[in-house]
């Protein structure tokens, strides 16, 4: 009897989440533009390397695509604003 | 007849300035019939962080555009970063401003939705009609 106490209180302590959720929040606006920029960059480079010529197109091309992911983010940290109790 | 790099941004830069002055504009006078002056702090406030949001970007990439691609990597890549903790101090200051009303919250968030949309638009458009020479 004692064990399933002790037990139904840990479940408890567990499944509670306490602190701000505003955190997790801007975890995940975070996470989606990391990788969105990561991979906007990563294809970049390896275009520069394959052809050197084309820099200055690749490098408006790639700010294009920050400014795209980056958008995201800026929603992402203005959601407080519509979305706070 | 070509475009460089410079042209590109500064046009950018030009015209996205006088498009969050619109939205501003226009977010300012929905502001105020919603929640009065706060409602017309709000609009300018979310205008200012969609203009500098946009521009730090143009800027790290003219500085960066002048080095090698490894400090054209380190400039905007470093600035993007540093402008993510610029933004969410930004926010988190706004958020716990005295002077913004409830009603006037939302009309921080709309204008900043509306100034970045707009300004992704316009970016495309120039970057689509810009014709860039290689650089050989």
């Amino acid at each position: 009897m004692q064990i399933i106490q002790i037990a139904a209180e840990t479940v408890t302590q567990v499944s509670q989440v306490t602190g701000n959720l505003g955190v997790l929040g801007y975890g995940l606006a975070a996470i989606g533009p990391g990788i969105g920029v990561g991979l906007v960059v990563s294809k970049t480079i390896e275009s520069i390397a394959r052809q050197p010529e084309l820099a200055a197109r690749l490098q408006v091309t790639m700010w294009l695509g920050i400014a795209f992911t980056e958008a995201l983010a800026l929603i992402g940290l203005a959601t407080p604003f519509i979305f706070a109790a | 007849m070509f475009d460089d790099l410079n042209s590109v941004m500064f046009r950018v830069l030009k015209l996205g300035s006088l498009l969050v002055l619109a939205v501003v504009s226009i977010g300012s006078a929905i502001g105020f019939l919603i929640a009065g002056t706060s409602g017309v702090l709000a609009a300018l406030s979310g205008g200012l962080a969609a203009l500098a949001f946009t521009a730090l970007t143009v800027f790290s990439l003219l500085l960066g555009a002048k080095l090698g691609l490894g400090g054209f990597l380190a400039v905007v890549l470093g600035g993007w970063l540093i402008k993510m903790v610029l933004f969410l101090v930004f926010f988190w200051v706004l958020n716990n401003a005295d002077w913004l009303s409830s009603e006037a919250r939302p009309v921080v968030f709309f204008t900043v939705v509306a100034a970045v949309i707009g300004g992704l638009v316009l970016d495309t458009w120039i970057v689509t009609k810009a014709r860039i020479t290689p650089s050989v």
